[in-house]
């Protein structure tokens, strides 16, 4: 049997929560996968993924909850190599307020667009003419 | 038309243009691995064929290369004699390394007998190495100076122009 000795997961610290086993190790192992994003993949999470390197991310996974690391702990883990392309749900909540503030700057300008039209006065529809036959033709149509 | 509307409405043309004309010609699923510039992860795995274990700690000194690859890997084909003849080039100033993973070692073994061999090649049997590395697909290869930190990685099978560009920045 290869031995493997994973020095790397000193840099994990301590581990924070409290070691995982039957059931509830199968349910957080896939919910935390689901979290991460297969890098050999179009926009799949590690847990629908079927490929080999996202089956070792989950097993990864699955170790870690084994021995007691927290969801933050193996998240943090994850994107220490991978960076943050690895999370499925961006770490700050303004990615998803942008487009709600990009959609609110965009009715104010509309709101004031249209505030500055009902402003300017109407145009007179009669042009004003110099001809005293077509501005007695008007005033007769007009009258009618 | 208004004139702020054309003003307003040309700098977010030139703005995406800008962004179309930087995304050109790059790898949509190319990205920098945030290792470049930290220690590189421990590792301690055996050798295929020998059962040595090789422990990247020892290994510093000298600028090491690490190659990730399995033979189920097309590119890793077109790779390895590249791979192979730059390591006699380089000979000591230079550490090889291979790490293969999601494979077996009858398969490793055979590949590595066909093909020749000029430096350890290590299984990664669970494919932890691989995963602390951030490695996505194989043939990735990384470049670490004489004190172990990651300078330097390449996705893809790479030249003998691409590993003498890297280890420029390893040799610094």
């Amino acid at each position: 049997m290869i031995t493997v000795l994973f020095l790397a997961l000193l840099q994990l610290g301590a581990s924070q929560g409290t070691p995982l086993t039957g059931a509830a190790l199968d349910q957080r192992t896939n919910e935390i996968a689901a979290l991460l994003r297969c890098p050999v993949c179009q926009g799949m999470s590690v847990a629908d993924s079927p490929s080999t390197v996202a089956l070792d991310m989950k097993q990864h996974v699955r170790d870690l909850l084994a021995k007691g690391y927290t969801q933050e702990q193996i998240l943090a883990e994850f994107e220490r190599s991978y960076g943050q392309f690895v999370l499925l749900k961006p770490k700050t909540p303004v990615v998803w307020l942008l487009p709600v503030i990009a959609l609110l700057i965009g009715v104010a300008v509309l709101v004031m667009k249209l505030r500055k039209l009902e402003a300017v006065p109407t145009r007179d529809p009669r042009p004003a003419t110099s001809d005293p036959y077509l501005d007695r033709v008007r005033q007769l149509v007009e009258d009618k | 038309m208004n004139r702020s509307v054309l003003i307003v409405g040309s700098l977010i043309g030139v703005a995406l243009l800008g962004v179309l004309f930087l995304a050109l010609g790059k790898d949509p699923q190319h990205i920098d691995s945030p290792l470049i510039g930290h220690p590189a992860p421990a590792f301690s795995l055996k050798a295929v064929g020998t059962g040595q274990t090789i422990d990247l700690e020892k290994l510093r000194g000298r600028p090491v290369i690490i190659n990730f690859w399995a033979t189920w890997c097309g590119p890793c084909y077109d790779e390895h004699p590249t791979l192979v003849q730059n390591a006699q080039l380089l000979g000591d100033q230079v550490q090889f390394v291979g790490v293969v993973f999601n494979d077996t070692e009858d398969k490793i073994q055979s590949f590595l007998r066909e093909r020749g061999s000029a430096y350890p090649t290590l299984l990664d049997q669970q494919g932890k190495t691989a995963i602390a590395y951030g490695v996505g697909g194989v043939p990735e290869t990384f470049f670490l100076n004489r004190q172990g930190t990651i300078v330097a990685k390449y996705a893809g099978p790479m030249s003998s122009n691409d590993i003498q560009n890297n280890l420029k920045k390893a040799l610094q």
